[in-house]
């Protein structure tokens, strides 16, 4: 999906190299998560996939056509919701199928459907600003499933939610991936959600964000059973999650110490 | 939290209540005031200012037969609103518009912007000789200078309204298929109708003033008119009941604006 992409921003007369010799690949119905710290290029990488943002250099597939614009084989989901407070939530749900020309009937059984299937029942007719972080969060995902997309693309989506909520839409999010699985690119810069819910997960630096490495949790996940268990905390807990888990931090760890400079180093310790 | 209505609705109506008797705990005493210092201790003389009595031969003058300067107070109130309502609708008509339009494209802002920083210094009122030049002592001076005077703020807030809307949900938008038109329509116009109403109100006001003035310098009818025949004839009842009129059809219009507002705008609620 993506090659040797890099991306550098003009600010005052001077060069900000954002992300430098990025290239990896998402496979078919493939879940791969980001993580690195913040200001790394998770934003930029992902406003490339939809189409919002375009390389300095090289180039960002889907699909084998390369990227121009947003396009309806790709939903984004965002970290700040990004619902149209003037909407209802069956309207904000509705709203990609209408610009794509879907009449009314088939628009109204399609948003009555994803309604359902996120728990939004009773709330049709509410405006987003009556509604929970977690639930506006419930309709913004409708709001990209509801258009069939191949490709998912996530930014930080449960970044804005407290804690629990977090946990629950984890879970939630996991089973919506399994019943009705899609190519998805996840941004967090939570290492356990991206070791949860992703196939892989790409490490990248601080910037300019360049991949660290890249991480296979899928087999893992199949050879330990985790899905087997219906709650979070339960494949935190195993063995083999607390081990990737430390290994991506270590990746993260070090190239921070690497370029934390000594009078920082001193005043935390 | 879902249905706030049935909770709220006595409380605001209770709320309402205890507003109005405010106002008249406000308003009875300095009524009584005026009737004291006017007629009973003749403090004032009614040379400067009016006593009730006087307001009211003045008001009983206006309403009957021929009322006074040329036509009756329901002509006087019905021609300075019908100008009030033209150049308010001429203003709004063109400046929402333009100003929605510059907030969007950066070559309509650089095509137009220079133009209104010019027209703009102009106090609305300097235009009144030229618009008499233009247009005689007729409706149509006081519509183009109105005009002036409403399309500014007008133009400045639906142009602010469209700049302060989230890039993100302009994103949001496109990456859900939005085309150009839709995005005009479901983002730029709701986006920035709480501005655009801001800007409304504030043009209603400069309506008013604008209007009563330009009738100041010249007219034949009008409250403008009757304010200015009254201080020829050195008739202070009758200057300050146009006045209370001028004062009761801007409010009038004020609330009227309100109640659209808050049809137009029911996320708000
Ligand atoms: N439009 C832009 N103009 C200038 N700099 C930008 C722009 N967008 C992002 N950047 C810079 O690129 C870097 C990466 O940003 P971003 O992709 O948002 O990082 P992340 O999402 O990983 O926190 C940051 O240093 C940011 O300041
Ligand atoms: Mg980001």
């Amino acid at each position: 999906m993506f090659t040797n992409v890099k991306r550098s921003f003009r600010r005052r007369d001077q060069e900000v190299l954002a992300l430098d010799d990025v290239s990896f690949e998402v496979g078919e119905k493939e879940f791969v998560a980001i993580v690195g710290p913040s200001g790394c290029g998770k934003t930029t990488l992902l406003r490339m996939a939809a189409g919002l943002d375009f390389p300095t250099s090289g180039s960002v597939r889907v699909g084998d056509r390369e990227v121009s614009g947003p396009g309806p084989d790709r939903a984004v989901v965002f970290q700040q919701f990004a619902l149209f407070p003037w909407k209802t939530v069956e309207e904000n749900i509705a709203f990609g199928l209408r610009c794509r020309g879907i009449d009314a009937d088939a628009r109204s059984r399609i948003v009555a459907s994803y309604v359902e299937l996120m728990g939004l029942q009773g709330y049709e007719r509410a405006y987003p600003q009556q509604l929970s972080g977690g639930m506006q969060q419930r309709v913004a995902i409708a709001r990209s499933y509801a258009l069939d997309p191949d490709v998912l693309l996530m930014d930080e989506p449960f970044g804005a939610l407290d804690a629990q909520t977090r946990v629950v839409m984890q879970e939630e999010l996991i089973k919506l991936c399994r019943v009705n699985p899609r190519t998805a690119l996840f941004i967090t810069h939570s290492v356990e959600e991206a070791v949860y819910l992703a196939d892989r997960v790409v490490v990248l630096t601080r910037r300019p964000g360049r991949i660290r490495e890249i991480l296979d949790i899928a087999s893992v996940r199949r050879r330990e059973g985790w899905d087997t268990y219906e709650r979070i905390e339960e494949v935190m807990d195993l063995e083999s999650f607390v081990h990737l888990r430390t290994r991506i931090w270590r990746l993260l760890r070090e190239r921070q110490e690497d370029a934390a400079p000594a009078g920082i180093a001193v005043k935390s310790a | 939290m879902h249905d706030p209505k049935g909770a709220a609705a006595p409380a605001a109506s209770t709320g309402r209540l205890r507003r109005f008797r405010f106002a008249l705990a406000a308003i009875v005493p300095l009524l009584v005031l005026w009737y004291v210092l006017t007629s009973v201790t003749h403090t004032i003389s009614p040379g400067r200012f009016p006593s009730p009595n006087d307001v009211l031969q003045a008001a009983r003058q206006i309403s009957r037969g021929n009322g006074y300067a040329g036509g009756t107070l329901a002509a006087q109130v019905w021609q300075s609103s019908k100008l009030v309502l033209m150049g308010f609708a001429v203003a709004v008509g063109t400046g929402a518009p333009l100003g929605l339009l510059m907030g969007w494209s950066r070559r309509a802002e650089a095509l137009l912007n220079p133009a209104f920083l010019l027209v703009r210094p102009i106090p609305p009122l300097a235009w009144i000789p030229l618009a008499i030049l233009w247009f005689g002592l007729g409706d149509g001076a006081k519509i183009f200078v109105i005009w002036f005077a409403a399309f500014v703020p007008a133009l400045i807030n639906s142009y602010t309204g469209v700049r302060n809307i989230d890039p993100t949900l302009v994103a949001a938008a496109r990456v859900h298929g939005a085309s150009r038109l839709q995005l005009v329509t479901h983002v730029l116009i709701p986006g920035s109708m709480p501005m655009i109403f801001t800007g409304l109100r504030l043009s209603m006001q400069a309506s008013w003033t604008t209007l009563v003035a330009a009738e100041l310098v010249g007219a034949i009818f009008g409250l403008g008119h009757v304010l200015i025949v009254a201080s020829l004839d050195i008739y202070p009842g009758m200057i300050l009941y146009a006045m209370v009129w001028v004062g009761i059809m801007g409010a009038l219009m004020t609330k009227a604006l309100a109640l659209l507002e808050r049809r137009a705008i029911p996320w708000r609620g």
